[in-house]
């Protein structure tokens, strides 16, 4: 029965191969209240792709509108948040299906068995009257198709493979501590062993030595189940250590994307250079500088490239259009008119 | 284990100091009066008529001991905290020499029955509509449903009461209106009693449940749509779980935690609700009962009916209290 | 403050029709300035009179017209709510904003006080209050009373309130620019106190002129002064329904039903304005 689950995740697909595509998605706050009427940016023309068995970070400040894209990637909106143009498409065992197309009963059996979620393991993840072990069988029994007692097996072993003490079903969540909780919605959600496993800021609010614990279950985790993965945190140093390949988000766009090591080495958006000059490295002895201004108002966006108010590099065509995606260098995208202008002009990505 | 034994002890402290309160308050409220009862009593009965001063002075001698309003004002204290320590308050002076103890006793079941049944139905049927309202947001029914029980809730009890009675009374008389079963029928367990105990209670319970459900409903109808916004809803629904299990296992087991302590904190004022619509029914709880002896005078009744009701609600709530922790299993780490 | 009711008067429909139905008592209640019998008089017209075009809601059985026996009686019961809720609003602050603010072992004590007025109830004491009061009962001494045992559930919501401020960053800057607490209190923090002190009047209200009108139903108020209660005591003594004198018990009731509905809906039209995630849920949103 496990040989069974393992299968099919792993090789009904091709080993190789997309698993998911964005494609120019936008998503918009819509608000009228008041007599007030405002439409906020959140994400505004994001086409990035994922392959299979890979992790893709996902990075920039807070507001940038990362939450928000992950957000309309699982398809989990609520008015007044809407998706007004693009689309995202996953590839299930060997099908493609776009996630915007899906019915009710469809979506439901996605989840879990082929998408699942790792949400910041903040206080209130779990159903706080309920033990740990109902959160799994809510979560993941009708997937499995086990009766209780080989599904509760099923489950204990899962736990082991991760270094869990199976003890933890019978707690209830405010019982565990902070890393604790973390570590069981890693847990959760790979119990199921997903195409696509999607993690929020699980390394956000620990503490560093908890950190450490929960990012070596995450690569375990994802390694053994060959899942891909988008892994979002503003944490340079987390990407560094997890994630194969970075997107660089600034104001609701994709400002650099790459492979981690590119990136990291080679930015080449002046945002990008600065995120990654700003982490603190063994024998660095460089004075830090933080950037100036704030993030845009998403409301009100500055016309052309959103970061030309802050930018050093800026020149005229910034403040006046949008920068398109340009290939650098095979799989290393930038958006600038500065370090990557294109070669022809209007030639798009 | 322990931290549970702590709890339980904090809530029994709380229930002793709602009982002393309580019962000094209405120490207070009878003592600082510039009127004397026994004076009042005295002139009503020697109204008609004149009596020697010998016998008025024997009737006053013996009504100070009745009421416990003779000698100093830390004796008179004593004796009235013995006598509701022991439950005795005397002799009733309307059902002369019926103690009224036994007056309460006949009345408090009829009192009890009527506040368990209408606040259970209340709370349960407010509740679940109200979740499934928040919920269910665009559904029309339960829009509608909400309109008219929040329209009928900020009525008091008298008039729902009353409107009740003057509808079924005079313009459609289907059901009975006053009493608590048919006058000649024989008490105990048969079915006819026991069905003429219920068609009597039809119009109170209705007017309680009138009332009450509003509450209930609007307070559930928020908190869902706060909880729909919680982590753990949004967690469930990432993983897909079905919109009923979430529904119910989630949002509206996570909703009655705090109804239940709102449940707690009304029954004070469902208790007085109760005690009025009786009134209007002539239901024979201790409502009619209270109304009954303020119109007679009855000194020892009124005090002893409020001594009963104080303690009767905070015994009500300490249950309460105690049964909180088995819902919210957070409460114990505090 | 002002902005605030504006506001709401324009978007939101509940505050609407509550401030209709409210403003229309508040102008049936100043009718009573203008009424051509004084309100305590009785046998002045002739009774038992349905309504018509000279009495347009009829006449008592006492002999009052009670139209305008109704605009006294809406009157002074709107005042008697009023003045149990203002009475009760200087308990109720002073308690909630001491307890809330001060926290520890003084917010320990007050609320422990406070949850037991919350649980005792009131009506027994009340009654007996009035049982050994009798016909030295008045008005004032009822309004005494009642705002002496009725703070209790509104002291717990401006504690909650008061709570959440002091821990709020801009209470912080305050205090650490050296503003006294008392500036602090009257400047910052006002604006987040008042609506939920509005709130709480509209329900105390609702509450006060319910008792009042209970209490007098049953005789236990002074019964010369005419509120609504009082109209109805006086329509059951002289046995109206039976008699066929539908209007002396309709129109008070009717008005009092108004009175009550457009305060609760003023009292939950500003309680949904207060708590943002309630406003987040209106706020579906435009299609784009």
């Amino acid at each position: 029965m496990i040989a069974a689950i393992q299968s099919s995740a792993v090789n009904a697909a091709p080993a190789t191969g997309r698993v998911l595509t964005v494609d120019n998605l936008r998503a918009y706050y819509q608000t009228r209240y008041f007599g007030i009427e405002r439409e906020v940016r959140a994400v505004d023309g994001v086409t990035l792709h994922v392959d299979r068995n890979e992790v893709y970070g996902l990075a920039g400040e807070s507001s940038c509108g990362k939450t928000t894209l992950i957000k309309t990637l699982v398809r989990a909106i609520r008015p007044p948040l809407n998706v007004v143009g693009g689309s995202v498409t996953f590839n299930f065992a060997g099908r493609d299906c776009d996630i915007y197309a899906l019915n009710q009963s469809d979506l439901e059996n996605i989840r879990w068995r082929h998408l699942s979620y790792i949400l910041q393991g903040s206080m209130n993840v779990l159903n706080p009257v309920r033990r740990v072990q109902q959160s799994f069988v809510d979560f993941a029994y009708r997937h499995i198709g086990q009766p209780m007692p080989a599904f509760l097996k099923l489950i204990e072993a899962h736990l082991h493979r991760v270094r869990l003490e199976p003890t933890v079903l019978d707690a209830y969540p405010h019982e565990l501590s902070g890393g604790m909780r973390q570590r069981v919605t890693i847990a959760l959600a790979s119990v199921c062993r997903p195409d696509f496993i999607i993690a929020d800021e699980p390394t956000t609010a620990l503490d560093v030595v908890v950190q450490k614990d929960v990012l070596s279950m995450l690569r375990d985790v994802q390694r053994e189940i060959c899942s891909s993965m988008i892994l979002v945190t503003h944490d340079i140093g987390v990407h560094a250590n997890v994630s194969d390949r970075l997107g660089i988000m600034y104001a609701g766009r994709l400002a650099e994307e790459g492979r981690t090591v590119d990136v990291i080495r080679n930015p080449r958006h002046p945002y990008t250079s600065h995120l990654v000059t700003s982490l603190p490295r063994i024998g660095d002895v460089t004075q830090k500088r933080g950037l100036e201004g704030a993030p845009p108002n998403l409301a009100n966006p500055p016309p052309g490239c959103r970061f030309h108010p802050r930018c050093p590099l800026a020149i005229e065509i910034c403040r006046a259009e949008h920068p398109p995606m340009v290939d650098l260098a095979p799989g290393h995208r930038v958006a600038c008119w500065v370090t990557a202008p294109p070669i022809k002009p209007g030639a798009l990505q | 284990m322990n931290a549970y034994a702590i709890y339980g002890g904090k809530r029994l402290l709380q229930f002793a100091l709602v009982v002393f309160i309580g019962i000094n308050l209405a120490f207070v409220i009878t003592h600082s009066t510039p009127i004397d009862p026994v004076e009042q009593t005295v002139a009503a009965a020697t109204s008609f008529g004149s009596t020697s001063p010998d016998a008025v002075e024997m009737m006053r001698q013996s009504l100070r001991e009745l009421y416990g309003l003779g000698g100093t004002p830390w004796s008179q204290y004593v004796v009235f905290w013995k006598r509701i320590v022991v439950g005795d308050f005397g002799p009733s002076l309307s059902a002369f020499p019926t103690p009224v103890s036994v007056l309460i006793n006949r009345a408090l079941p009829w009192t009890i029955g009527l506040l368990t049944v209408s606040t259970l139905l209340a709370w349960i049927l407010g509740n679940l509509l109200g979740g499934l309202a928040g919920y269910y947001r665009d559904s029309k029914f339960l829009k509608i449903t909400g309109i008219v029980a929040m329209g009928v809730h900020p009525i008091p009890y008298y008039i729902v009461a009353f409107v009740l009675l003057v509808v079924f009374g005079y313009l459609w008389p289907v059901l009975p209106i006053t009493g608590g079963s048919q006058m000649n029928l024989q008490w105990g367990w048969n079915t006819t009693f026991i069905l003429s105990v219920l068609r009597h209670s039809i119009l109170p319970v209705i007017s309680l449940v009138l009332v009450g459900i509003g509450g209930w409903f609007m307070g559930m109808r928020s908190l869902v749509s706060n909880i729909v916004t919680e982590d753990y809803v949004t967690y469930a629904e990432l993983a897909g779980v079905s919109r009923q299990r979430i529904l119910y296992a989630y949002v509206m087991r996570n909703a009655l935690v705090p109804q239940v302590t709102g449940l707690a904190m009304s029954l004070g004022s469902i208790f007085n609700g109760a005690i009025i619509t009786e009134q209007v029914f002539g239901y024979p709880g201790i409502g009619t009962l209270l109304i009954s002896a303020v119109h007679t005078g009855d000194y020892s009744l009124v005090i002893g009916i409020a001594a009963v009701s104080i303690i009767a609600v905070s015994v009500c709530v300490l249950v309460i209290d105690l049964l909180y922790p088995l819902l919210d299993p957070r409460v114990k780490v505090s | 403050m002002l902005t605030i009711f504006r506001d709401l008067f324009r978007y939101n429909r509940e505050f609407r029709i509550g401030a209709l139905l409210t403003g229309f008592i508040v102008f049936f209640a100043a009718l009573s300035l203008v009424s051509p019998y004084p309100p305590q008089d009785v046998y002045i017209v002739p009774p038992d009179l349905p309504p018509s075009p000279t009495y347009w809601f009829g006449t008592t059985s006492r002999g009052q017209d009670v139209f305008w026996q109704l605009t006294f009686a809406i009157r002074n019961t709107m005042l008697f709510g009023f003045a149990v809720a203002l009475l009760s609003r200087l308990l109720s602050i002073a308690i909630g904003m001491w307890s809330g603010y001060k926290g520890g072992i003084v917010d320990r004590v007050l609320m422990s006080i406070n949850d037991t007025f919350i649980v005792i109830p009131l009506f027994p004491l009340l009654v007996l209050f009035y049982f050994v009061m009798r016909d030295k009962m008045s008005w004032p001494l009822l309004a005494l009373a009642m705002a002496c045992l009725g703070w209790a559930y509104d002291a717990r919501l401006i504690r909650s309130v008061a709570m959440s401020l002091k821990n709020r960053e801009f209470t912080q800057q305050s205090v650490f620019s050296g503003m006294r607490t008392s500036e602090i209190v009257l400047q910052e923090h006002l604006p987040y106190v008042l609506p939920i002190v509005f709130y709480t009047t509209m329900n105390n209200m609702n509450w006060s002129i319910g008792l009042e009108v209970t209490l007098s139903v049953l005789g236990f108020t002074n019964i010369d002064t005419p509120t609504i209660g009082v109209m109805i005591y006086w329509a059951n003594q002289h046995t109206a329904m039976v008699a066929g004198i539908w209007w002396w018990i309709f129109f008070p009731v009717l008005f009092v039903i108004i009175l009550f509905i457009g305060l609760f809906l003023l009292a939950i039209s500003m309680n949904e304005y207060i708590d943002p995630r309630s406003r987040l849920a209106r706020m579906g949103g435009m299609r784009g």
